[in-house]
């Protein structure tokens, strides 16, 4: 989840993420090179008693300025396409969760076998137990099998919401009358939280999403009981 | 269009790579477009003949510009005929 004064994305927990993490560092250390190496060259010219007041010709740096940004800007988006399609792929989940989003809670289905469906509230911060995280605990987490690929089904019964797991790289929107798809693969075991990234009223800050992914046999016991 | 840009080119080399990738982008997103509107079956050319492309999608065929992972000439068909 997310700590007080953090700087960085959250750990990476599924495939995709840690592709975008990846990425992530690749595109910023360039952008950091270039950033330095323009202020170093701003520092450098304004430190100087140099001037030149003639017209300059200078065709190999020109030469050069041309072709290297291209070429960072090439090495920067055949990564990020490669990203694109493969957050794209098919890739045969085992298990469909629906997801409704309400004013101002989440529903969630899971309907391939029985009818399991329930709310999921907030929790208010005067009803948290000593550790549990304020503005992020839910009543009824949704309990996940890990290192299986799972197809969440995100719609609205009202108006827009967001349906957001940083931790997973997942975003997707809730739109009412719409029924949008995103694949989930969660690598290992735990609680990943995410809130509402859709403005939709006066509590869209206190709908969160709490996944709980634990391995197979958990989420079969869990399942039952919850019928 | 083009003998402006070879007397530019002779008088200012240093245009010449400007020239270059500007060329190799345009051609790219040419020939990116062009396949898509006429081979991708989300696009509807032909109302009389062939009106519902998307309906007609075979499991073996790559609809997609590139494929990181998913090899799709690989996949088996999962639904029935219809």
């Amino acid at each position: 989840m997310a700590y007080p004064f953090q700087l960085g994305f959250q750990d990476a927990t599924s495939p995709i993420m840690e592709e975008l993490l990846h990425f992530h560092d690749h595109t910023l250390m360039i952008v950091f090179l270039i950033s330095s190496l323009v202020l170093y060259i701003i520092s450098l010219m304004l430190t100087t008693k140099l001037t030149h007041t003639s017209t300059m010709d200078a065709q190999e740096v020109e030469t050069i300025w041309t072709i290297l940004p291209a070429i960072i800007l090439i090495l920067i988006a055949l990564p990020s396409l490669r990203i694109l399609y493969m957050m794209d792929e098919i890739n045969s989940p085992s298990l469909t969760v629906k997801t409704m989003g309400h004013q101002w809670y989440w529903s969630y289905e899971y309907t391939d076998y029985e009818d399991l469906s329930f709310d999921s509230y907030m929790i208010p911060t005067q009803e948290l137990k000593p550790g549990e995280l304020r503005l992020l605990e839910v009543d009824n987490r949704v309990v996940l099998p890990m290192e299986v690929t799972v197809r969440m089904l995100i719609s609205s019964e009202d108006v827009l919401h967001s349906w957001a797991v940083p931790s997973l790289g997942l975003k997707t929107d809730a739109i009412p009358g719409r029924l949008n798809q995103t694949t989930l693969m969660g690598t290992r075991p735990g609680l990943y939280y995410g809130q509402c990234s859709e403005i939709c009223g006066s509590n869209h800050s206190f709908m969160p999403i709490v996944l709980e992914l634990v391995p197979l046999p958990y989420f079969e016991k869990w399942s039952v009981s919850m019928l | 269009m083009l003998r402006q840009i070879f007397s530019q080119a002779k008088k200012h080399p240093s245009l010449i790579p400007l020239f270059i990738f500007i060329g190799a982008g345009g051609t790219g997103a040419a020939l990116y477009v062009l396949p898509l509107a006429l081979f991708n079956p989300d696009v509807n050319c032909d109302r009389k003949n062939n009106p519902e492309r998307w309906n007609k999608l075979g499991p073996n065929d790559q609809y997609k510009f590139y494929s990181v992972n998913v090899n799709y000439s690989k996949l088996k068909k999962e639904g029935p005929d219809f």
